[in-house]
């Protein structure tokens, strides 16, 4: 039987940084396996990421992974009242099936070895010493194959089953989940250096709308809702209705269907040699719903303490801790304040947010940050005041 | 024997499915899996509570009658 150090199951963004950085971190042998036939394909995302975190890991000045650079954010109320924010560095809307490919590389090359249309079936506990701590028995092109595995990092996504198998709990209750359909849309007009965001619970209840430039008069459009807060609509139903409305001479020319989990990080990431990171973990701004920076960030941390843990020779539970700790410090804690917020906004009615943009766009256009917005929405409107205190607790 | 289903359970049209895994961490009992061909729902532990109908992004899932 083979045996490994590390396996990294699922190559995405917290897959790939996980496996670049255990192997960089020399963690050993490290094994990254991807389910799907390519690296970034399919794509089940708006692939919006924020400028700061994403030179963390990668330049994109130049990059081919990068469909377009983004200075300005356009926040649309729900009577179509636009707020433009001051332009800045707001970040980029990437090609992801060229970015993860990039983050594959950058493991290869840090030592990790790459295999693609394998996955993992099942996995069982093996608590002798050459096999390491895990039996992971993997299914791919060449049959069925049982790989032992000191730590198993689970970056497989909101469909983890590394997460059941190791028994952490990281079922989704329906409230905390955004359901999200996109069509790649085309010959429509836009401003091709600003995201919008559109708001509102009849446009989108419990989520938003987006439109995500990838090209000149090209964009990603998509929509995420909870259903429970909706109106018996499917998610692709309500896309529909908005791309009948505000872009009825678009082409359509893809769909991309997918969830996004607005809840707050699962209480437990780490069992005996299992570290869990990205949307397995639930590690997803409930906010924006971004969260290809925070799964980046896991997986680097990931990969640091599964090579720490493996050089100590103690992959328990009780020593992998340390990741979640690290995580909450990190990110995990912010969450939770993002996630009271986002309770709080989502019962804003029409009248109301309609209002805010109005008040907002009495601000100054070279002021309009999105603390300015904030702030003159506090003053104009008292009532928000106990909200804004959340954001502080 | 098995103890005959006693309730609706939920069923995947694959015609519609995306495979985008959505409904799975939804699932109280963890009844849904992913396979090569598709999602599919395991009748003997779905408990029929219809939380995976709605989110389903393409309305893929449905509720059937399972004593047909």
């Amino acid at each position: 039987m083979r045996a490994v150090d590390v396996l990294v199951v699922g190559a995405g963004p917290a897959g790939c940084v996980a496996a670049w950085e255990a192997a960089a971190a020399g963690a050993g042998d490290v094994l990254l396996i991807e389910r799907d036939r390519a690296i970034g394909a399919p794509v089940r995302c708006a692939e919006g990421v924020g400028s700061a975190g994403l030179r963390e890991f990668l330049n994109p000045d130049g990059a081919d992974w990068v469909s377009r650079r983004i200075s300005r954010v356009i926040l649309i109320a729900p009577d179509d009242t636009q707020v433009a924010l001051a332009p800045g560095d707001v970040g980029y809307v990437l090609d992801r099936t060229r970015f993860e490919p990039v983050l594959a590389e950058e493991a290869a090359r840090a030592g990790a070895t790459i295999r693609i249309s394998t996955e993992a079936v099942g996995i069982e506990r093996a608590d002798g010493a050459g096999g390491g701590r895990w039996r992971v028995r993997l299914r791919g092109p060449g049959g069925e194959e049982t790989v032992g595995a000191r730590v198993v990092i689970g970056a497989d996504g909101v469909e983890t089953m590394i997460g059941r198998w190791a028994g952490l709990e990281t079922r989704v209750a329906a409230r905390d989940m955004e359901s999200c359909a996109q069509y790649v849309v085309g010959n429509i007009a836009f401003d091709p250096d600003a995201i919008y965001l559109h708001f509102g619970p009849t446009v989108a209840p419990g989520g938003y709308a987006w439109i995500f430039p990838k090209g000149v008069g090209v964009a990603n459009v998509g929509l995420g809702v909870v259903t429970l807060r909706g109106d018996g609509r499917t998610v692709r139903q309500y896309l529909d209705d908005y791309i009948a409305r505000h872009f009825p001479g678009g082409t359509v020319i893809g769909l991309t269907v997918g969830g996004v989990i607005s809840g707050v990080t699962v209480k437990r990431t780490v069992a005996d040699g299992v570290i869990l990171a990205g949307d397995a973990a639930h590690m997803i701004n409930p906010l924006s719903g971004g969260g290809i920076v925070n799964a980046m960030k896991a997986g680097r941390l990931a990969g640091r303490h599964a090579a720490r843990a493996i050089r100590e020779g103690d992959t328990s539970a009780r020593n992998l801790q340390a990741y979640h700790d690290e995580w909450m410090r990190l990110l995990g804690d912010a969450h939770q304040k993002y996630y009271r917020l986002k309770e709080t906004i989502n019962k804003f009615d029409d009248a109301f947010l309609n209002g805010l943009a109005r008040t907002a766009n009495r601000i100054p256009d070279e002021k309009r940050s999105l603390g300015r917005v904030i702030g003159s929405a506090l003053v104009h409107h008292p009532s928000l005041l106990p909200i804004a205190a959340q954001l502080f607790l | 024997m098995p103890q005959a289903v006693q309730h609706d359970i939920a069923v995947v049209d694959n015609d519609l499915c995306d495979s985008c895994g959505l409904c799975m961490p939804l699932c109280p009992p963890e009844a849904i899996h992913m396979t090569r061909r598709g999602l599919v729902v395991d009748a003997t532990t779905c408990t029929g509570c219809e939380k995976c109908i709605a989110p389903c992004p393409v309305g893929a899932l449905a509720m059937t009658d399972a004593r047909r």
